[in-house]
């Protein structure tokens, strides 16, 4: 039997994976904007866009627009990676299920 | 399946960053307003230009319409993710905007915008070409059918005489601008509705 793939414990969580998906389709987003999608509280989107900032898998711009702070997410090339990784990983755990 | 994960669960992440990943790609921005603005802008220039007589009523028409459209623009900007179908569509328009105002601009200080057939076909046909490239990239049909208003209009314009010609404009821009724009507007607030009924939050 093959071996499974591992899966990267970063994206695993589920905001995490949602947020690296939404931030997949576009080039960048604004914090309030991934807020509305993901339902999530403030504080929770924050610590997870922190955790997927300090892996490298988005980067952050902090800016001022019409005197308003604004802090924009896009996705890293190493998250887009990751992304695709995982994705891979996990249609190889689905297809050793089909398998079995 | 493993320890970790259940097959359902597998299936259940994969749904989710697909759902995640049109959820971001569906994020354009919403420019019925635009239309309407603009094709309110026409009618007061045309206005203008035909009862004032007065050479500058399209370029302060335009300006006016462009420092508004700016300004609600950046207005807006923050409240939506950047996508490059939407940075490729703000690139025509944009495109659009600066090529009518230095054609029509030098056309009118030149003297050589004599001939109102010439005038309506060459907009209309400019027109045409910006809702036809926009309506591909979006893959809808809707504003194709508003190209072919234009284009319509473009080559009708060209036949007839100068009444004519200004009716078909005036057509046109009901149709292209005004009931497209009040179109967009009312399916945009039916979208954003549909959206926060259906917002499936997504859990760490």
């Amino acid at each position: 039997m093959p071996d499974l793939p591992e899966l990267d414990p970063v994206i695993h969580g589920r905001l995490r994976l949602a947020l690296l998906s939404l931030l997949s389709g576009v080039e960048d987003a604004e914090f309030a904007w991934l807020r509305a999608k993901t339902s999530a509280t403030d504080g929770n989107l924050g610590a997870q866009l922190l955790k997927l900032e300090e892996a490298g898998y988005v980067a952050v711009a902090k800016m001022f627009v019409r005197r308003k702070p604004q802090t924009r997410y896009r996705l890293t090339d190493r998250g887009r990676q990751a992304l695709r990784n995982y994705v891979r990983a996990l249609k190889q755990l689905l297809g050793s299920a089909i398998d079995s | 399946m493993t320890d970790r994960l259940s097959e359902r669960e597998v299936r259940d992440r994969l749904r989710l960053i697909e759902d995640m990943i049109t959820e971001g790609r569906r994020a354009t921005e919403h420019w019925g307003w635009a239309f309407v603005l603009w094709g309110a802008a026409y009618y007061i220039a045309l206005a203008w230009s035909t009862v004032g007589q007065s050479a500058w009523a399209w370029p302060v028409t335009i300006i006016a319409a462009s420092l508004v459209t700016a300004a609600v623009a950046s207005r807006k900007a923050g409240e939506h993710p950047r996508t490059t179908v939407g940075r490729a569509i703000g690139s025509i328009w944009v495109a659009l905007g600066m090529s009518m105002f230095v054609l029509f601009l030098a056309l009118g200080l030149s003297g050589r915008l004599t001939d109102p057939h010439l005038f309506i076909a060459v907009a209309s046909a400019i027109l045409g070409m910006a809702n036809g490239a926009s309506g591909l990239l979006l893959r809808w049909k809707l504003q194709g059918a508003c190209a072919a208003v234009w284009w319509i209009a473009a080559a009708a314009s060209c036949f007839g005489t100068e009444t004519q010609s200004l009716v078909v404009f005036l057509a046109a821009i009901f149709i292209g601008q005004i009931a497209f724009g009040v179109y967009g507007m009312i399916a945009d607030n039916q979208a954003r509705k549909r959206h926060r009924a259906h917002d499936d939050p997504a859990h760490a």
